[in-house]
């Protein structure tokens, strides 16, 4: 696998799209490219943020943030 | 310091000038802050519910999920590591994996997917449609990450939607879509790279 195609799967990768086999490949070649290919895949992972930015922001119940702060607080004071 | 251009590693909307950073925010949850997860909370509740929506469709689950993923932003914060990339991707990542989890533990598929056939009909937030863009009010960033997507062909787009937001595999999605795999591969590979190289040009923009 050249770097191109590494960073092809990489793509598929992030979003979990990848076959069992393509999947030995691809963590064959990560390993052959080394930090290159870490720092690609890093990057890769904007667009977790891109698809999920694509979206109209959803509203949550006010009882939700409370609920969270109240559990947060009492697991601190554990 | 600026980003280069070899590549994408965030398209985080901008903050307001003086709001602490993302990543100032994950230090304080990380030395125990809950006011930092407060704000980290008010800055994306509305993202993360929507993308949790998108995979769930049930308003309560994604409400109890959302609450459920903010805590283990709070217990896995130590593992969240500056050097691995954005607070925002980390979040995301995480919420869409639990999302995914919550959805085949409870064995929703069927249902999800009527429901999401009906949806697809009315909603606005669908990739694929032809309805009513204009009358949706978009934030600059949403704009311009959905014009990147949605000039890619429908088929591309459903191939990534299916994959991102359902976490089907491509055996799943080539069944589902009735589609030869080397389709559905060669799809998912040149939609994902044109929106990637879409991303570098909307970092300059933003």
């Amino acid at each position: 696998m050249n770097f191109e195609q590494f960073q092809n799967q990489s793509r598929l990768y992030v979003i979990g799209a990848l076959e069992p086999d393509e999947l030995e490949e691809f963590e064959k070649a990560r390993r052959k490219f080394g930090k290159k290919a870490d720092d690609f895949i890093s990057k890769c992972y904007a667009l977790h943020e891109a698809f999920a930015l694509s979206l109209r922001p959803a509203k949550s119940s006010d009882a939700i943030k409370d609920r969270l702060m109240a559990m947060v607080k009492a697991k601190k004071q554990s | 310091m600026p980003q280069s251009r070899v590549g994408p590693r965030t398209i985080a909307p901008p903050l307001e000038p003086g709001a602490p950073s993302d990543f100032e925010l994950m230090k304080g949850i990380q030395a125990g802050d809950p006011d930092a997860l407060s704000q980290l909370y008010d800055r994306y509740n509305g993202i993360l519910k929507a993308l949790i929506l998108r995979v769930i469709h049930n308003e309560a689950e994604a409400d109890d999920l959302l609450q459920e993923i903010f805590m283990e932003i709070w217990n896995q914060a130590k593992n969240f590591s500056e050097q691995k990339g954005k607070p925002l991707g980390w979040m995301v990542t995480l919420a869409r994996r639990r999302a995914i989890d919550g959805l085949r533990k409870k064995q929703a598929y069927a249902r999800a997917e009527e429901r999401l056939q009906n949806e697809t009909e009315q909603q606005p937030d669908a990739w694929v449609h032809n309805s009513t863009e204009e009358e949706i009010v978009l934030s600059d960033t949403r704009v311009l990450i959905r014009k990147v997507i949605s000039g890619l062909p429908p088929a591309q787009q459903q191939a990534i939607d299916l994959a991102f937001f359902r976490g089907m595999s491509q055996r799943e999605i080539a069944a589902k879509t009735n589609t030869p795999l080397g389709t559905v591969k060669t799809r998912l590979e040149l939609g994902l790279k044109k929106i990637y190289d879409g991303l570098k040009d909307l970092k300059d923009e933003l």
